[in-house]
């Protein structure tokens, strides 16, 4: 005991020390309580008598460990800057509550902020101490330890991803009528080095197929890698850099062992960011190749004419849901929209969109935390009245955590509308 | 915890829907939550919750879908044993559906 304080409260303000970068004190200090980010929270216009679920709320439950235990201004005048810790047990599990409960990491608060607070990254750190001592959500954990130690968040083993891309090998033939079609596993030097999400290897290979007959089609010299082949990164969800560098540390090896020259990653929002994006600070090294969407990837095999698609073949009329990591963290938000309106007779925008539109809820592994299902459902309130207004039959996302996260509140509110993905859309306009 | 009535008997059941402990299962409750989402359980459905509950039972984990498949195929020919037709019969999914029927536990991670 500390100053009256437990084992694992005191930990976690020692981590904390560590943990801050300049960005996170910016924003743990620049924060004026306008209340812009307030209004641009999916929670908080789901529930607005609550006033727990407010993003300067949310912030001040972390921001008041900062200002008492590493800022000057909390030990001049604590009470005026609001400074506090933390000393028990339960008071942690409240935090918990909060970082992950009440929260997507969505960065849509962040991108409304006049005064820059990044909000979701302060709260990837705070969500971090808690894991450092053990506390976290036990779906997170359970897939934080399968990542850790089978290589890949869904504890899939190398025999059964082989035989599962051998099987559907053997499909794109018998679909394509050509016994010499392929799916190179650990080829050297290919163009392209194909990354994946366990869930198309365990659950819906569908992706799979749809990626290989692009690729088919294209006549692509590509690869999918034997080993570091998941792109996912429940480093981004539960704050852990070290977890974080690892897995991507593992992708970037296998591509740099193969001599790819480039990586493609598949439709998953926070894959891209995690792999793209974040892997080469936490994994504290370079990368030599480039790394892109697939869908960028599909978009230039229709522009260059390698591949010839007819938008015919998916009528009706599309809209589009952006995923938060791939258009707030990312900026990908035009290439989804060009490929998308090329391969489907209609598209409809949805309303925001790109930067601004709304989390589908269920990101920020929220998917994974059962145990906070009945408020993110709730919450998709929002969601699912901005996509009922669309009139559209099909919601088109390029993350497969949102397909889940919208599926799950298009039951809910029961809204006659199906979740794809481009790469279906994609493979299913392909002319051969 | 949240739980789930089904003739005069409460089952644990986690806030997705699926039962906690997978030995309190019976067909009935398999036949409750199925018609809860609006679904008759028809043959078809019944010969995959069965073969999902026997692998269970042998090595307390759901099969990966491959192994689904190639199994439905030798046992059920060929128009039974792929993905398409899984999809169409459990249209969220055989993992998030069927093994939910089944009594398994929720598939972990991005699902």
């Amino acid at each position: 005991m500390n100053n009256g304080r437990s084992f694992k409260a005191q930990k976690v303000i020692d981590r904390m020390g560590q943990k801050l970068t300049r960005q996170m004190v910016g924003s743990l200090t620049a924060c004026v309580h306008c209340g812009m980010c307030t209004d641009s929270c999916h929670y908080v216009l789901a529930n607005p008598g609550d006033p727990t679920y407010a993003p300067a709320y949310k912030a001040d439950k972390i921001r008041k460990l900062f200002k008492h235990h590493y800022d000057w201004t909390g030990k001049v005048f604590p009470k005026w800057v609001k400074a506090g810790s933390v000393y028990t047990d339960e008071e942690l599990e409240e935090l918990k509550d909060t970082v992950f409960g009440k929260c997507t990491n969505c960065r849509r608060c962040t991108v409304n902020c006049p005064m820059g607070v990044d909000l979701a990254t302060f709260n990837r750190m705070a969500r971090g101490l808690l894991c450092h001592v053990g506390i976290m959500p036990e779906g997170v954990e359970y897939v934080a330890k399968e990542q850790w130690e089978i290589g890949n968040q869904m504890g899939v083993l190398k025999e059964d991803y082989i035989e599962t891309i051998e099987w559907q090998e053997e499909e794109l033939q018998e679909e394509m009528g050509d016994p010499d079609a392929k799916i190179p596993i650990d080829k050297k030097d290919a163009h392209i080095v194909y990354s994946i999400n366990p869930r198309e290897v365990k659950h819906d290979p569908r992706s799979i197929l749809d990626a290989a007959k692009i690729f088919y089609a294209a006549k692509e010299d590509y690869t999918m890698p034997s080993e570091g082949w998941d792109m996912t990164n429940f480093g981004l969800f539960n704050g852990d850099d070290d977890l974080g560098g690892a897995v991507a540390s593992r992708v970037y090896d296998k591509v740099d062992e193969l001599n790819g020259k480039k990586l493609v990653i598949s439709e998953c929002g926070h894959g891209y960011r995690s792999t793209r994006c974040e892997g080469p600070n936490w994994g504290k090294r370079d990368i030599a190749f480039e790394a892109e969407s697939s869908v960028i990837t599909m978009l230039r095999y229709i522009k260059e004419g390698k591949i010839k698609v007819d938008k015919s073949k998916n009528p009706g009329a599309y809209t589009f849901h952006d995923s938060c990591n791939n258009a707030r963290s990312c900026g990908l938000t035009e290439e989804p929209r060009e490929l998308l309106s090329l391969v489907v007779e209609e598209f409809r925008e949805m309303y925001p969109n790109r930067a601004e539109n709304f989390c589908c809820t269920g990101g920020g592994g929220a998917m994974s935390m059962s145990e906070y299902k009945p408020e993110r459902l709730k919450s998709a309130k929002i969601k699912a009245d901005q996509l009922t207004a669309t009139g559209t039959h099909t919601v088109v996302t390029s993350c497969h955590n949102c397909v889940d996260g919208l599926n799950d509140l298009i039951g809910h509110y029961k809204i006659d509308m199906e979740v794809t993905q481009l790469v279906h859309l994609v493979a299913n306009a392909l002319v051969m | 915890m949240a739980t789930l009535d089904f003739e005069g008997t409460s089952y644990e059941v986690d806030e997705d829907g699926y039962l906690i402990d997978w030995q309190q299962w019976n067909e009935g409750l398999a036949g409750a939550m199925a018609k809860e989402d609006g679904l008759e359980l028809g043959e078809a459905h019944w010969e995959v919750i069965k073969f999902l509950r026997d692998y269970f039972e042998k090595y307390q984990i759901a099969p990966m879908i491959k192994i689904l498949t190639k199994e439905l195929k030798k046992k059920y020919g060929k128009e039974k044993g792929n993905t398409k037709y899984l999809y169409e019969l459990y249209p969220a999914g055989p993992a998030k559906q069927a093994c939910r029927y089944a009594g398994l536990p929720k598939p972990t991670g991005c699902v």
